[in-house]
């Protein structure tokens, strides 16, 4: 596809600064209604007028790829389209509210959070479900503290949490943030978990084992039923990483695979919009015998009318409030307007996706059967400079050199979004970048806004702020 | 393909000491420096600090990796190479010259074979949640 | 795909785009019959039931979630504790739905996501003015959550010298319950100082201040809307004993009151939302900006300046060892998605005010206290504010009567205030509300 990202900017920058725009200093203790001690004496910021403002972040969102734009197959991100009236919904005045309110004052806000506990207890086969973590990764250092408080109720001090090397490096992150050793669990030669080496590795010290099904590879764990049956039996407990549920949705439910606890990526499986970056939220589901752990407060219903109420063994709080409230309406409003048939198409359209684009593409994909993502190999060429030459080509190339177990790792995770004639354009990218020279693949992409960026020298010589470009000259 | 100068002796972790006199210089290998990538950070040890055979003395990072440094022989810090502070690129270009990265006065000749201590996860990138 | 209008579609994802004619196409391009062959999942997990879910049309849609939100009762809010608003304007609205900004990834691809790194560049450099600390990263999820990396940012720092971290003796309880959640995997304990009318008990605080604290922190304003006096004493305490000094506030007030790199403090946390983000039940961007010493602590994503292949500056994410995709479990942080767009929104909000309506705001905050809590203690059996000390945004009133029931009162009548306890509210006044503050002191006299 013909392509060019639109680049303003002179010879020497893209789009100027907001403080090349304008600075502009003012002297606080003048404007200030209190006493000079105990203001800053002055305050140098930019300014800009309305129309300079709008022209300034139009030109920036100019220079930036999004979902809208075109084909973003990043695999483990699911970046799928995200629905208009989604928006409109959040952005409802009447579900403006503070959360300190009564809750007689908001029950409309406490029916909607209500429901959405109720659709994902109901998606993930789970008892309780809290909607506070307001990422993935807080999703899964509450679902672990909520492991932790359970073993704690049961006198039961553990240790340690498994985690498959091919997982991804929040599941790391977030056991150790709770205060475990970390046991990494070898993959096995078919890219699923090896059982022998997890019977290996479970003791009495195993807190919970944290699994991504389908994998990170887009491989189901097929022997999940034996993997819940060694881990319960060592006393620990399974954990499942929500990252990959759009693969699942109305077809499998981790609580049906045995899984105690959980985590909904909701930016990803249900469609909210990542923001470039955020926000997301993390939703925590759980059995029955753990929702008594689950973070303060829950939602519940009585009688038609809602209310917040504190679970008996809460853990507490892991938001200041109640977690990101725009993007729970969003993912409510998608799910109602998918509803179990939307839900099972979305599952099927975006497995058949991934397999369609792999049949298309000629490169090796060593792990299979694979289900809504999949872990191409560049062989022999380098797969980031590869994914740099496919921006030329007018789409977002996939995640690169990860999981690392594949050798030069393409994973490629299109979603249902994209439809026949974009899974072609992709499948062209991906073979074209293939079969380019060795030199351009390494001097691309030279259709983007900016051309390859020297990260190694922006690491050596950090410069985080306008000050800091200031203080150099 | 990597150069591996015989005057000095090697963890199979990658770090080299030199093996001339109560001295040695210690650095990491042609091949090591090559398997990171361009290296943007270093942390060291200050002068005056011991370090011990087979543990961990420092890191060293490109953009997307991060390797702890394990030591490859006991002694005392007497030289640390500054140089890598402004630019630690010196590692890549020179690893056995100017990309040194400690002298250490060596405490005990006696166990100069080296084993293999368990090698550091270097990690890789990736673009994901 | 059925000939229903596709805003009514209900047999299937109105967002997967395939005409059967297409889906046909590809399954046998696959080699399969049909889709239910594509997964490889054993029998005995699969989900052959039904979830109960209806699915209903745009319309329908956004019809019952109008009418489940106008349940909530129409309500003027003076409330405040860690989530304040003030007027948004349209522009930041409009912008930043743009769906470049909107639906875009994290920026692994840096060459084509210039727009939203310079945006995020520009942000952290806001902060960097507004805090005087060179280091500010691109978004925590809120204050609290800012507030619990901080803490482990100075156990990780100040590991030989102690495990204690100091905490005001009054301070949002939901704060104190995400803080506790954050140091219970470290082997962190959390210690309170004693306030003084509302702000920290200085000389008390150097009692407490010992050779196990690693970290101070104080809120400017205080939870209770007090602006401290003695910031800078603070500062030499936590420094004599090796402590870090973590100072909480928020974006607004960093625009009037003392620069925290000016009374010592080495990270500041707080509310960056309080710009940029109406009210949204709790949802925040967490402020996180700290000292050049700490760089290679800092949590969360950070965006550097570079050059690319042309020579042109250009940004990417940078030192991303730090964080949890290379260092795993010894990341500084397990955060990766984070407020990005969000921090989009108070940046555009901020260049907007410029930095004489930033103060002009914040000087707004203090008067708007002043004057609503003067015309509150007019009434009789109301003293209002209960502290001695300047305010911003809010202030405590105590009433004779028990609190709650006038609350209930205020309710009725279409205004919330915060209940702090048995005889104390708590009332919080921005440009938002402010014009309705004569009706408030009004419906508190019928209250009473």
């Amino acid at each position: 596809m013909n392509y060019d990202q639109a680049r303003y900017g002179d010879e020497d920058r893209y789009e100027p600064l907001l403080s090349e725009k304008d600075t502009t200093s003012v002297d606080v203790d003048e404007a200030s209604p209190l006493p000079e001690d105990l203001t800053r004496d002055s305050l140098e910021l930019p300014r800009l007028s309305e129309p300079e403002l709008a022209r300034h972040y139009t030109r920036l969102s100019q220079m930036n790829w999004s979902v809208e734009s075109g084909p973003y197959p990043l695999g483990s991100c699911t970046m799928k389209y995200n629905p208009s009236f989604t928006e409109d919904v959040a952005a409802d005045p009447s579900g403006a509210v503070h959360p300190d309110r009564s809750d007689g004052t908001i029950q409309g806000t406490l029916e909607l959070l209500y429901g959405l506990q109720d659709y994902l207890a109901r998606i993930g086969g789970m008892d309780a479900v809290t909607l506070q973590p307001p990422a993935g990764a807080a999703g899964e250092f509450t679902g672990i503290l909520v492991a932790k408080a359970y073993h704690e109720a049961n006198d039961d001090e553990r240790s340690e949490v498994i985690v498959p090397a091919s997982a991804h490096g929040t599941n790391f992150a977030s056991a150790a943030m709770a205060g475990y050793d970390v046991v990494e669990l070898p993959s096995g030669e078919d890219g699923r978990v090896d059982l022998e080496a997890l019977e290996a590795a479970v003791s009495e010290e195993t807190a919970a084992l944290m699994l991504t099904n389908p994998n990170t590879v887009g491989v189901f764990e097929r022997d999940i039923e034996e993997i819940a049956e060694i881990v319960h039996d060592a006393g620990g407990l399974l954990y499942y990483d929500g990252a990959n549920l759009n693969a699942l949705l109305g077809q499998a439910r981790p609580g049906d695979m045995g899984f105690d606890v959980m985590h909904y990526n909701v930016h990803k499986t249900f469609a909210t919009p990542h923001g470039g970056g955020g926000p997301g939220a993390g939703p925590v589901g759980v059995t029955e015998e753990l929702a008594e752990f689950l973070p303060s407060p829950q939602v519940r219903e009585r009688e038609g009318h809602y209310e917040l109420y504190e679970p008996e063994q809460s853990i507490g709080k892991v938001h200041g409030y109640q977690g990101n409230w725009l993007v729970l309406v969003k993912a409510y409003a998608y799910i109602a307007r998918l509803g179990d048939a939307g839900l099972k198409d979305a599952a099927a359209k975006a497995v058949l996706n991934a397999n369609y684009l792999a049949s298309q593409i000629d490169l090796d994909i060593p792990y299979g059967p694979f289900h809504h993502e999949f872990a191409a190999t560049a062989g022999d060429r380098d797969a980031a400079d590869v994914a740099k030459r496919m921006l030329d080509y007018g789409v977002h190339p996939p995640t690169t050199k990860w999981p690392e177990f594949v050798p030069e790792a393409m994973l490629t995770e299109p979603t249902e979004a994209e439809s026949l004639d974009s899974l072609e354009d992709l499948a062209d990218a991906f073979d074209s970048a293939m079969n380019d020279s060795t030199e351009e693949i390494e001097s691309a992409p030279s259709k983007t806004t900016a051309g390859r960026i020297d990260q190694a020298a922006a690491a050596r010589n950090p410069r985080l702020s306008w000050r800091a470009l200031g203080e150099e000259e | 393909m990597f150069e591996a100068p015989e005057d000095r002796k090697y963890l199979e972790s990658h770090e080299y000491a030199t093996t001339d006199g109560e001295t040695a210089t210690v650095g990491i290998s042609d091949f090591a420096q090559d398997e990171l990538g361009d290296v943007v950070f270093v942390e060291l040890p200050e002068v005056g600090d011991e370090i011990t055979q087979h543990e961990e003395f420092g890191v060293v990072e490109s953009i997307k990796a991060v390797s702890d440094l394990y030591a490859p022989v006991s002694g005392t810090v007497t030289a640390v190479n500054e140089a890598l502070f402004d630019q630690p690129e010196l590692v890549n270009e020179d690893p056995y010259g100017d990309g040194w990265l400690l002298e250490v006065e060596v405490a005990d000749d006696r166990s100069s074979k080296t084993s293999s201590p368990p090698r550091s996860t270097a990690s890789k990138p990736s673009e994901r949640q | 795909m059925t000939d229903t209008s596709r805003h009514e579609r209900t047999d299937g994802s109105p967002y997967a785009p395939h005409t059967s004619e297409e889906t046909a196409e590809m399954l046998a391009a696959v080699g399969v019959e049909s889709e239910a062959e594509l997964f490889d999942v054993p029998e005995p997990v699969r989900f052959d039931g039904e979830l109960g879910i209806d699915s209903r049309s745009e319309r329908e849609l956004r019809a019952e979630l109008s009418e489940t939100l106008a349940k909530n009762d129409d309500l003027t809010e003076f409330l405040g504790r860690d989530h304040h608003s003030h007027y948004v304007p349209s522009v930041v609205e409009d912008l930043t739905r743009r769906s470049e900004f909107l639906t875009s990834y994290t920026q692994y691809q840096p060459e084509i996501t210039q727009g939203f790194l310079q945006a995020l560049f520009e942000y952290q450099s806001l902060l960097v003015e507004l805090t005087g600390l060179p280091v500010a990263n691109c978004s925590m999820y809120d204050a609290a959550t800012a507030l619990g990396e901080a803490a482990r940012l100075a156990g990780r720092v100040r590991q030989a010298s102690g495990t204690t971290v100091l905490i005001p003796e009054i301070l949002h309880d939901n704060k104190r319950e995400v803080l506790a959640n954050y140091v219970d995997g470290t082997d962190l304990e959390i210690g309170t100082y004693p306030m003084d009318d509302g702000n920290v008990d200085v000389d008390a605080l150097a009692e407490h201040v010992g050779d196990e604290t690693v970290m101070v922190y104080v809120e400017n304003p205080t939870v209770r809307g007090t602006i401290e006096e003695r910031l800078a004493e603070v500062g030499e305490i936590a420094d004599g004993a090796d402590a870090l000094f973590c100072l909480g506030t928020d974006v607004v007030a960093l625009g009037l009151l003392e620069e925290p790199a000016s009374v010592g403090a080495d990270v500041v946390v707080g509310e960056a939302d309080a710009l940029g983000l109406p009210t949204a039940y709790g949802m925040g961007l967490g402020l996180f900006a700290t000292r050049e010493t700490f760089l290679r602590q800092v949590p969360g994503r950070l965006v550097g300046a570079g050059e690319d292949a042309a020579g042109k500056r250009a940004f990417t994410l940078t030192l991303q060892t730090r964080e949890q995709h290379i260092r795993k479990e010894r990341a500084t942080s397990n955060i990766c998605t984070n407020q990005a767009w969000v921090a989009l929104r108070t940046a555009m909000h901020l260049a907007y005010l410029g930095p004489d309506g930033l103060v002009d705001l914040a000087g707004q905050c203090v008067r708007e206290a002043e004057s609503l809590s003067e015309a509150l203690n007019g009434l009789r059996g109301v003293k209002a504010p209960v502290h001695e000390r300047h305010h911003f945004r809010e202030f405590l009133a105590r009433t004779d009567q028990p609190a709650p029931a006038i609350a209930r009162d205020l309710e009725t009548n279409g205004f919330a205030v915060h209940v702090v306890d048995d005889h104390l509210l708590q009332v919080c006044v921005t440009d938002v509300n402010a014009a309705q503050t004569d009706a408030l002191v009004e419906a508190f006299e019928e209250a009473l």
